[in-house]
């Protein structure tokens, strides 16, 4: 009874910790979808929300310990962040990316690692080396049901989660924007032939990618703390949940990022080894994931165009 | 005649280029400064240790300066950032020791650096005090390395003697980050305490930089321990504080001198309520301890020096006596001097070395109220059992 208490424990702190990585990959995948290019960029864009979240929420919220306004302002700090960093990735696209957009492939890849590096430089220049807490916007007391403990930051990361995942899957199914972006990552120069503006397209994802990852970051600095380079651990691990799922396919994201959390947190004890190796275990599951299906979880198998 | 000339220029040139390279050793040397090293982490998680170290340094190094130097010459400190890492702090070493021909170092700052600097030093047969590298073979190498700081030897010792014997813990388990520091802490108290008769029920590891912790506070929650042993550093502290709590844990956790960094109230906040601590004896009160908090606190906006910062404060007294005794920057000269240090009382008391380059010290155990540590003595282990110094 204990060991399944105990196993249900790693599963619940799993789920936390992968609707986050969930989150972050979606960016990377959406991107990968259009444009076929890794934006290496994209976790430090989390770092990027996480640093524009608390210093909104703190400022927001002044000297306030009013229950309802420590929430309300948590959710204008996150959506505040969620424009900045929509805006930042539109503008990182076309700076740094769309001029490369035709050049030979590793030339973007290059150019998104050199954006990382500014962004977390930067962060570490601008905001200083030391990692901050993010106060939770409530009582965090966990919450103990029969061994089992929950606290209400987890509930808060795991519902913020799937809601953002809904919104995202219903826009991308039911909206004409979201139509002309599956269509866009299916074929681009037809789609343009159909009069879809492919910049515009592109931009878009960009936005919505990088307003994803501002919500991860802080979520992920609850448990993580906020500091210059949170993004670049946390940016890899997303990476991976987007490959494992089938990079490019958005519900793949969902659940490679889920998958990965789980694994992480529950690999070690179940297989007996040391719990430092608990990355390692993430990363050999993505050589075997890779090795059975080449193309992810959920990705397909594109047939050569001839 | 011609041959002449060119043999001639050759060399003057051959002269000259020697003339060079004394010139540039004797920048350091013989101009009217005295120029020391410091390696430690500038920038990165856990800058906050080298920042405050190398502040202290500053601090002893400026006071030193305006009382009129050494013999009327200054005392100049060159920091150099190692970003915590081997690598950072030997290509840091490189280059106080080759390019800024510094006469000795304080630093690193942190042990594995520390011992790969310190290898470095015993070769070039120049001084390096460590005012934190606690690992117990920081000092094995040989000679020119000495320590500010207590060995992990003497606070494992303690700290596991103190577990078993004072607060009757019977049964412990470690978490600990996988670098030399805490592994070397962890598996000290493990063996001491296993020694005693106790049981050490988990051993659970981490990595550096990781930041969720609740797979190995799971695995030791189904344990019987009575208590957690946690030598890591305030990163990793307060994520596994926090951690603990968020699971429901109430476990006594017990920590090392990495805990004395004040840093841990602001990442950890309440959760620090409780834990003890073996760590760096509280010297009596001495002005000395107290003048120098005041002025650093003056210098650094109201910041408090850590202990390590203290001992960084003490090892820069110790090194300026030391070339004051020696009345050259000949490195030889001075690791005799430093060496010869006797009865040295700074800001932790009277200091003393031992042969190997240690620090002959009992070590003191806090217990954290809130977010204040509360001084509970200072303990030495005699004859296999532990005796209260004071």
């Amino acid at each position: 009874m204990d060991t399944l208490i105990q196993y249900l424990q790693y599963f619940v702190n799993g789920i936390t910790l992968g609707s986050i990585y969930a989150l972050i990959a979606l960016g990377y995948t959406m991107v990968y979808g259009i444009l076929k290019f890794i934006n290496f960029a994209h976790g430090d864009i989390l770092m990027v929300g996480a640093y524009i979240g608390l210093l909104t929420y703190t400022a927001l919220l002044g000297s306030s310990t009013s229950a309802v306004w420590m929430l309300a302002a948590f959710f204008i700090a996150m959506i505040i962040s969620m424009a900045f960093c929509a805006l930042l990735g539109m503008f990182i696209e076309r700076v740094a990316y769309k001029p490369l957009r035709n050049a030979n492939r590793l030339a973007p890849l290059l150019s998104a690692i050199g954006v990382s590096f500014i962004l977390s430089n930067g962060a570490a220049w601008i905001f200083g080396a030391q990692s901050r807490r993010f106060p939770y916007p409530f009582d965090d007391t966990p919450i103990v049901i029969a061994g089992l403990s929950i606290t209400p930051h987890q509930i808060l990361t795991m519902a913020v989660s799937v809601i953002m995942m809904i919104v995202l899957t219903l826009f991308v199914n039911k909206t004409k924007m979201g139509k002309a972006m599956r269509a866009t990552s299916l074929d681009q120069s037809t789609s343009e032939l159909m009069g879809i503006d492919a910049n515009k397209i592109i931009s878009m994802t960009f936005a919505i990618g990088s307003a994803l990852a501002a919500v991860g970051g802080i979520l992920a600095s609850f448990d993580f703390r906020v500091y210059a380079s949170m993004g670049t651990m946390t940016g890899l691990k997303a990476f991976v949940a987007a490959v494992i799922g089938g990079i490019g396919n958005i519900q793949g994201a969902m659940i490679g990022g889920i998958l990965l959390g789980v694994l992480e947190s529950i690999g070690a004890p179940l297989l007996g080894i040391p719990s430092a190796l608990r990355d390692t275990i993430a990363f050999a599951a993505l050589i075997i994931i890779l090795l059975v299906r080449p193309e992810g979880i959920l990705g397909k198998n594109e047939r050569e165009k001839v | 005649m011609k041959k002449t000339i060119a043999l001639a220029l050759v060399v003057m040139l051959a002269v000259t280029s020697l003339f060079a390279n004394g010139g540039s050793e004797s920048t350091a040397a013989d101009a009217d400064t005295y120029v020391i090293g410091f390696i430690g982490p500038l920038t990165g998680d856990n800058a906050n240790y080298g920042i405050r170290c190398s502040n202290a340094a500053n601090l002893a190094i400026s006071e030193i300066n305006a009382a009129g130097g050494i013999d009327g010459k200054q005392l100049r400190l060159i920091a150099e950032n190692s970003l915590g890492t081997v690598d950072g702090a030997i290509a840091a070493y490189e280059k106080l020791v080759y390019s800024d021909n510094v006469c000795a170092i304080i630093g690193p700052v942190f042990t594995s650096p520390a011992l790969a600097v310190a290898q470095r030093c015993y070769e070039d047969g120049i001084v390096m005090i460590t005012p934190s590298a606690t690992h117990k073979d920081v000092t094995s190498v040989g000679d020119f390395v000495y320590r500010t700081v207590p060995s992990d030897s003497l606070q494992s010792e303690v700290a596991a003697h103190y577990f078993y014997e004072v607060m009757g813990l019977r049964n412990i388990a470690c978490l600990y980050a996988m670098n030399d520091y805490s592994q070397g802490l962890a598996t000290g108290v493990e063996e001491i305490f296993t020694q005693l008769g106790g049981t050490v029920s988990a051993m659970e590891t981490c990595m550096v930089g990781d930041r969720d912790f609740r797979t190995q506070l799971g695995a030791i929650r189904s344990t019987d321990a009575e208590a957690i042993y946690i030598p890591n550093y305030t990163v990793e502290d307060a994520q596994i504080l926090e951690q603990a709590y968020q699971l429901g844990m109430n476990l006594p956790f017990l920590s090392s001198d990495g805990f004395s960094d004040p840093e841990i109230y602001n990442l950890a906040g309440d959760f620090t309520d409780g834990v003890i601590y073996v760590g760096p004896a509280q010297a009596e009160a001495s002005t000395i301890l107290t003048d120098f908090t005041a002025a650093y606190s003056a210098a650094y906006d109201g910041d408090l020096p850590d202990s390590f910062a203290t001992n960084a404060y003490d090892a820069t007294y110790i090194l300026a006596a030391a070339i004051d005794r020696a009345g050259s920057a000949d490195r030889q000269a001075i690791n005799d001097e430093v060496k010869a240090t006797t009865d040295f009382s700074g800001a932790n008391g009277i200091i003393n070395f031992a042969d190997n380059g240690d620090m002959i010290a009992s070590q003191g155990v806090y217990q954290v109220e809130g977010t204040t540590p509360v001084y509970l003595g200072s303990f030495q282990v005699v004859d296999g059992h532990i005796v209260q110094v004071d």
